[in-house]
């Protein structure tokens, strides 16, 4: 007896796969109540019984599905709180930059200001339009996270310029926008698997 | 139409004491007449929505020679929600009413 509540359970944990403490938790809580349906079934104990539970407790895609999309929800909204965050920390490393740094005026030290302010400009512009018309894709938060490295980028050639004279706060801002554009990229990266994850389920469903 | 209020049916199973999944189904197709016979796994993403919310808590249980369950409780939250939403479907389904019952007309 189990083969065929144990065969979903495990469909289940498979389909699960894109969280694996919720998989374990789910398989362990699905096949209490699985027993506990078969068991309340008039032809327990038999096979039947337990098809007919499986069968009243609907397709194990369909459940990892509806999952799923939850899942995308949530990870669509710690990305837009984490790249809240990085817009707000690149802007205050920005403006240390401009009240700190003299530029020497020529090339790449007129250059690196301007894609540093640009590049900024772009992530605020993208990302307001994602967060108002496209909160669940990832296309918006990818772009904005391309904007803000290249923004980044070109503040560390322009602190880089006066390695010497960087002062301490520039170099600490640089570090924080850094930090903050790494977890972004793990959330984009996260979200964007999620989605393949949700779309796949959705598919096969 | 049963898929927009599967939530607030799920805090109503729960007001008259935490229960784990299964029994909360059977509640649901208890106080529905059977009308609710849905399939009992969509009650799981459910639940862990709501626990995500904060409406509901819960925790694994092992009863004296029994299954280990995972039995969910409301919250003082999921207890708030659940009288908004009360309101919110008896203000739905007075409109409803008043719109298909034919005794009423139209607002000029």
């Amino acid at each position: 007896m189990g083969g065929v509540i144990d065969a979903y359970v495990a469909a289940l944990k498979r389909d699960l796969d894109f969280d694996p403490a919720l998989a374990r938790r789910m398989a362990e809580e699905v096949e209490a109540h699985l027993w506990d349906a078969a068991e309340a079934d008039p032809s327990w104990p038999s096979a039947d019984a337990e098809r007919r539970a499986v069968e009243r407790f609907g397709l194990a895609r369909g459940i990892a599905g509806q999952f799923a999309s939850d899942a995308v929800n949530r990870q669509a909204r710690r990305s837009w709180i984490v790249l809240l965050a990085t817009i707000a920390v690149t802007f205050v490393a920005m403006r240390l930059r401009v009240l700190w740094l003299a530029d020497a005026g020529d090339g790449l030290s007129v250059l690196a200001p301007l894609l540093d302010r640009y590049a900024f400009v772009a992530a605020i512009g993208v990302g307001s339009v994602g967060w108002w018309a496209f909160r669940r894709s990832v296309v918006p938060l990818a772009i904005c996270l391309a904007a803000l490295v290249a923004s980044i980028a070109a503040g560390i050639v322009r602190a880089g310029l006066f390695v010497d004279g960087a002062p301490l706060p520039v170099l600490l801002a640089a570090a924080g926008e850094i930090a903050l554009t790494g977890l972004l990229l793990f959330h984009v990266v996260g979200f964007g698997r999620k989605l393949r994850r949700t779309a796949m389920l959705r598919r096969v469903e | 139409m049963l898929k927009g209020h599967l939530d607030a049916i799920v805090l109503a199973a729960l007001e008259s004491g935490p229960a784990h999944g299964y029994a909360i189904i059977e509640a649901i197709k208890t106080r529905s007449g059977g009308t609710f016979d849905l399939p009992e796994g969509t009650i799981y993403p459910a639940l862990h929505r709501l626990e995500e919310a904060g409406l509901l808590s819960s925790d694994w249980t092992t009863p004296p020679g029994g299954r280990r369950r995972r039995v969910y409780a409301l919250t003082r939250s999921g207890t708030s929600r659940l009288a908004e939403g009360r309101k919110a479907w008896g203000r739905f389904a007075k409109a409803v009413e008043s719109s298909l019952g034919g005794g009423r007309t139209w607002a000029a």
